[in-house]
């Protein structure tokens, strides 16, 4: 068994099923490689193939579960670490308000639905996002300092958040594409499945 | 050497001014509505403030630094020079004239607030920074005067905040219960090792120059790469007088919706705040008003109110949204704008402006977006649901209506609906994995999280009915019945209850809509299907549930054929293929409001003329 069957199984997991291509993304390794590694694991029972698409089975979810402990433990006892994923849920926090704001816009004391059409409107929440960008990228600096391979999600951060500015708005909380939201709501089950932290709602 | 060739010279003001402002006109402009320059040279806010004046509307005193002077102050290293700063200190002196009030002087205080204002408005520049000209003694000063020195306080410690945070780039929370402005600006030496200057003018300074700073900003620069906005401009800097609605005795603020924003109905719609300051109705923390309190309490005011209303609306052709502030009896507009408003509002405005013809239809059809129509055209439930029984009352998170059987498993739930069934899906709360899940779903429901939650984000973006925060526990037992979920109001009921549709011809404003779209349209939407009509959903060229829609593989898909018909046909990449690939007629499917489809034409057309103009 190799680092890299856990790896895709894990990053599988993440995503609950998807293609090598959209796992190999998540993880930051070439798709021929994750494709051989889920493959293998199809072997073991811990996950299951068709059409390209992979997906964990009940099996795989257990093992991995098992396998956490051991293979995160010291993140899970790095206290620089913890520091980081808490900062990361506040940020969280003020991130699900600016997309909510972004979805959804304040007409006469309700909300009514955001059809972008208010250009100064659109650029101010673009604007809170490129802050919120900045100091994410604080938090996730300490985070990838431990984990190097948090580092994908950066890049897949910036790349989104370019995007929007370049006015291709699906990217802010689209869930077609890459979008900055798609991106931070994996890097955020990634974050909690290796701590073996809850989501908090 | 500067290049731009217009150079400051040439917007000098006519010489009414005198000689000794000639100087002043030329690097600081005052906003006293007999200027003659345009927006690319006042700036976006300055010019708004111009044209607020030539309507000869209140507006609160101002002049401003021109884009001119961003690019000076960037050639001499980033130092706004003695001859500029005279001419910043000459405006200063009018704003004075004009208000009866001197920056940091205790006994008549005038306080400023310093923004940015590119011709075109952009992200990465500087905000606004309110309230310049606090100092302790006026602190002490606007305690006496409001008879509230809490509010003093207040002030004095949000713009000790805002300007570190802004200015200063200080990474600090905003400010609690309980803090006060000394602790404040230790905080913010804390963070940053720089002071929150204390002398007025040198705030006005520091806070000038951060604006003409922000505009080569990381963020600023990639946005005008994106869009091909040239470096060689600027912002111009826009200094204002504060006016104060928390002045003892008929002073508040509010804001006036020309317009019910929330039906579209021609009455005046509003929220008045009696002694609040203008930030005080955005933050909601105050109990507000109707404008009939303010039509009580100042009728003379309630009425000019509507008559600029009434003013703006010719001169925009729009319904408009207005904040304001009343000082002692005078009203004062602080900024007017396009209402934003809710769908059905959005349909009934774009109509009644045309009616009335203070646009054309082609204006009020690009006024009115798919997705607004597709709501208004949302089912709702029929009349008996009253009586059914209710299974959770929860917070709605996106709203709309539908019926299913309850799965609490993503993966059964596309599976489920794979199958043609109508499936709600249930989850504690949702994380990645479930998308899938929520795609297929008709709607979704959580036992956690609020309207902000990953549940509600995700369910907006795909237009899902959402009710979220059902509690915990609160769904066991639901798998596998039939649920109903109005999530318009955050009601989830037993059983499927039925739902009755919109008419279009049943709305005069719909009708209205249809009948210039379809005169518009570059493309026929019928709803029989011709002979020979290709049929994309059988020729499995449908939505995906994770990947945006290909404009060139409908194209494909389409081209050589009169006539054709999709579920993929009404979004912006299926609108482009149709006039990419010289389709002559679209026949809608199930479900498919053919408004809908003819706006998405509409406005895929609008938007190719655009870009080839």
């Amino acid at each position: 068994m190799s680092d890299l069957q856990l790896l895709a199984l894990h990053g599988l997991a993440v995503r609950s099923a998807g293609s090598p291509k959209a796992v190999a993304v998540l993880l930051g390794r070439e798709p021929d490689e994750v494709q051989q590694a889920l493959e293998a694991e199809v072997g073991n029972g811990r996950a299951v193939g068709a059409k390209g698409t992979f997906m964990v089975t009940p099996q795989g979810r257990a093992w991995l579960d098992e396998q956490y402990p051991q293979v995160f433990g010291a993140l899970r006892e790095d206290v620089d670490v913890l520091a980081a994923a808490d900062r990361f849920e506040r940020v969280n926090r003020d991130l699900l308000a600016l997309l909510t704001d972004w979805q959804s816009m304040p007409a006469g004391g309700e909300r009514v639905p955001n059809t972008h059409t208010d250009a100064d409107y659109d650029r101010a929440i673009l604007d809170r996002l490129g802050d919120l960008h900045d100091r994410a990228a604080k938090v996730l600096d300490r985070l990838s300092s431990a984990e190097p391979r948090l580092e994908h999600y950066v890049q897949r951060l910036d790349t989104a958040y370019d995007k929007a500015l370049a006015g291709e708005t699906d990217f802010v909380s689209g869930v077609r594409v890459d979008s900055y939201h798609v991106v931070w709501h994996q890097m955020h089950e990634d974050l909690l499945r290796m701590l073996g932290r809850q989501r908090q709602e | 050497m500067a290049p731009d060739a217009r150079g400051p010279a040439a917007h000098a003001r006519p010489a009414e001014a005198g000689v000794t402002a000639t100087v002043a006109v030329e690097r600081v402009v005052l906003l006293d509505g007999s200027v003659a320059l345009g927006k690319d040279v006042l700036g976006g806010k300055a010019w708004g403030i111009v044209r607020m004046r030539r309507l000869g509307l209140p507006v609160p005193g101002a002049f401003v630094l021109p884009v001119t002077e961003c690019h000076r102050y960037h050639e001499n290293g980033r130092q706004l020079d003695d001859e500029t700063w005279q001419a910043v200190l000459e405006g200063l002196r009018r704003l004075e004239q004009e208000t009866g009030r001197r920056l940091g002087d205790p006994a008549a205080p005038l306080l400023v607030s310093v923004r940015s204002g590119a011709p075109v408005s952009m992200p990465g520049m500087m905000d606004t920074v309110l309230n310049l000209g606090m100092t302790d003694e006026v602190e002490r000063t606007l305690a006496q005067v409001s008879g509230d020195p809490d509010f003093a306080c207040d002030t004095h410690t949000r713009f000790c905040s805002q300007f570190g945070r802004i200015v200063l780039g200080a990474d600090v929370d905003a400010p609690g219960p309980g803090s006060d402005a000394e602790r404040t600006r230790a905080e913010i030496r804390g963070d940053c090792g720089r002071d929150v200057p204390r002398d007025p003018l040198e705030q006005l300074r520091q806070a000038i120059s951060a604006v003409f700073d922000s505009w080569r900003s990381r963020r600023a620069v990639a946005y005008r790469k994106h869009w091909g906005i040239s470096e060689e401009g600027g912002t111009a800097v826009t200094v204002q007088a504060m006016v104060f609605g928390n002045l003892g005795e008929g002073s508040g603020t509010g804001v006036f919706f020309t317009r019910d924003p929330l039906t579209g109905a021609a009455e005046p719609y509003g929220e008045w705040l009696p002694g609040g300051q203008g930030e005080d109705v955005v933050s909601g923390t105050h109990a507000v008003q109707t404008l009939a309190h303010l039509a009580a309490q100042l009728p003379d005011v309630h009425a000019e109110l509507l008559s600029i209303g009434r003013t703006l609306e010719r001169e925009h052709g729009d319904v408009q949204d207005i904040e304001f502030t009343v000082e002692r009896g005078r009203l004062f507009l602080l900024q007017a704008r396009a209402a934003k408003r809710s769908p059905a509002a959005a349909v009934r405005t774009a109509v009644d402006f045309a009616e009335a013809g203070a646009v054309d239809r082609a204006t009020a059809l690009r006024r009115v977006t798919p997705e607004q129509v597709s709501s208004v055209l949302q089912p709702r439930l029929a009349g008996g649901a009253d009586s059914a029984e209710v299974l959770s009352r929860a917070e709605p998170a996106c709203p709309g209506v539908a019926s299913g059987v309850v799965v609490t498993d993503s993966e059964a739930a596309a599976a489920a609906a794979a199958e043609g069934r109508d499936v709600v899906l249930v989850r504690p709360t949702t994380s990645p994995e479930d998308i899938t899940g929520m795609i297929a779903a008709r709607a979704v429901v959580t036992e956690l999280g609020g309207s902000t939650s990953h549940a509600a984000v995700v369910t907006r973006a795909l237009g899902r009915p959402c009710v979220v925060g059902a509690g915990s526990g609160a769904t066991a037992g639901w798998s596998g019945r039939e649920v109903t979920v109005d999530a318009t109001k955050g009601v989830v009921y037993a059983g499927r209850l039925p739902t009755e549709a919109v008419r279009v011809e049943d709305d005069p404003s719909l009708s209205r809509l249809l009948e210039w779209a379809r005169e518009a349209s570059p493309v026929q939407v019928v709803e029989e299907p011709e002979d020979g009509t290709r049929d994309l959903d059988a020729a499995g060229v449908a939505l995906a549930a994770d990947e945006a829609p290909d404009r060139s593989r409908i194209v494909e898909a389409i081209a050589g054929n009169r006539s054709v018909r999709g579920s993929i046909l009404a979004c912006p990449a299926g609108a482009d293929a149709v006039l990419d690939s010289g389709v002559r007629t679209v026949v809608t499917c199930p479900g498919q409001p053919p408004l809908v489809l003819l706006l998405h034409l509409l406005h895929a057309d609008a938007r190719r003329r655009e870009a080839a103009a």
